[in-house]
């Protein structure tokens, strides 16, 4: 059986979305163009669109249409709390789970030199210029528990020196629901080291 | 039935890993028995306790792996210790010491003396305030595995000891020579010569003298592509002096 060029390119398009394989990019293809043709037109504008007009946020760094995005354009959000995320997901999965109420600073990425990953690429600069300019008061760093993550943190006290700005780390520790035995050394280690008083 | 040794456990460190996929990681493991070699850790970002959060670089690990061709799968993973504490300056040595060795080792080499270096660096670097020191120390160590080992206690030309007072250049073509002036281009005190060949405590001034001379040492190995690892090191905030 041959596919037609179109069908097949559509294939191949959508397998550019994470976790889409050969047979669910094909089911994905079949259903649109089978059942619902108004919504796959309605998809390829809106991803069109998103394509072409979502940008960065001047301020943040997060995904915006404008150039400042809705929560630094907010008078609402508290803006002497600055929470630094990797990536934008983080700040959805922040705003979802508690009641936040500061702005935030998406670095991209954290600090990976075997990766090519240094200060310019996560625009520590910025993030810099932020907590000097003067506004901030604590500037909580809520970034992966990994090695790359804990060289970032270090690197971000760092250009916080000199500056009034409190810098926090959000806890690492063992999983709400996660048996002690399974937890690993290491996470165990840093739950004993930022344990509370209850 | 299986060999006896299949699965069978081997000491190593992650050097580096990377998302494989939404639950893989691709790991590049150092080894004394197999050297630098990559695996692919399937699942290890999912199910009930995920080995992500153990396979980190500066970790000591247990590993059993299984497969044929270059890339072969983790099927096992142990804390073989707790892993070594590099904060702030130190892990950022720790990123430079693990970027040399993937730049410079090839892939299933066995490396067990290496292997042993590594450990020790590892150990130096969360210890000690002295960065320095350490890290020339694996360095020459690992330019003598690499097979490239440089003499640094006599002069090439005459074969006489390196004398603490006088300077010296090191030549890739002849080796360590004395220098025309004190001043000259890469020119290198005996006595921060000495220090190196001895493993010695360097000093301030001898610090800067040695990370200039091992950096040219290694710089024919590591051809053209500057390492990130040094360039982060170079570009990082300081505090000021006395905290
Ligand atoms: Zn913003």
């Amino acid at each position: 059986m041959s596919n037609p060029g179109l069908l097949n390119e559509l294939v191949a398009a959508l397998r550019c979305l994470p976790g889409v394989g050969p047979k669910s990019a094909q089911r994905m293809a079949f259903h649109l163009l089978q059942r619902d043709r108004d919504a796959g037109r309605h998809l390829a504008r809106v991803m069109a669109e998103a394509m072409e007009r979502i940008g960065r946020c001047r301020q943040c760094r997060t995904l915006s249409e404008h150039a400042l995005c809705a929560t630094c354009a907010s008078p609402k959000r508290d803006a002497s709390l600055l929470c630094v995320v990797e990536q934008p997901s983080d700040i959805a999965a922040i705003e979802q789970a508690t009641d936040y109420r500061g702005l935030y600073f998406v670095l991209g990425g954290r600090l990976s030199p075997l990766d090519g990953i240094g200060p310019e690429e996560l625009h520590l600069d910025l993030l810099r210029h932020r907590l000097h300019e003067g506004g901030v008061s604590e500037a909580i760093l809520a970034i992966s528990p990994t090695v790359e993550g804990s060289a970032t943190a270090h690197y971000i006290t760092g250009i916080a020196e000199g500056s009034p700005v409190r810098i926090t780390r959000i806890a690492h520790g063992v999983p709400l629901g996660g048996e002690l035995e399974l937890v690993d050394g290491g996470t165990l280690a840093h739950a004993f080291a930022g344990r509370t008083h209850l | 039935m299986f060999p006896a040794d299949r699965d069978r456990l081997q000491p190593g460190f992650v050097l580096h890993r990377r998302d494989y996929s939404d639950s893989s990681l691709l790991l590049e493991v150092f080894t004394g028995e197999h050297g630098r070699l990559p695996l692919l850790a399937k699942g290890a970002k999912r199910g009930r306790a995920p080995s992500a959060a153990l396979l980190q670089p500066f970790t000591p690990l247990l590993l059993a792996w299984r497969g044929r061709g270059e890339v072969q799968t983790l099927v096992r993973v142990e804390p073989a210790g707790r892993p070594v504490a590099l904060v702030g300056d130190a892990l950022y040595c720790g990123f430079y010491v693990n970027e040399l060795l993937t730049r410079l080792l090839g892939r299933q080499d066995p490396h067990e003396r290496l292997f042993l270096f590594y450990q020790m660096v590892l150990q130096e670097l969360a210890a000690s305030r002295d960065l320095d020191t350490p890290l020339r120390r694996f360095e020459l160590r690992l330019l003598a595995e690499l097979g490239y080992a440089v003499e640094l206690d006599r002069d090439a030309e005459q074969g006489l000891p390196v004398q603490p007072h006088l300077y010296y250049v090191y030549s890739h073509e002849r080796g360590l020579l004395p220098a025309l002036s004190p001043q000259g281009d890469g020119a290198v005190s005996g006595a921060t010569l000495q220090c190196l060949s001895r493993g010695e405590a360097l000093s301030g001034s001898q610090a800067r003298e040695a990370r200039r001379l091992l950096r040219a040492l290694l710089a024919p190995y590591l051809g053209d592509r500057p390492l990130r690892s040094r360039a982060l090191f170079a570009a990082r905030p300081r505090r000021p002096a006395g905290t």
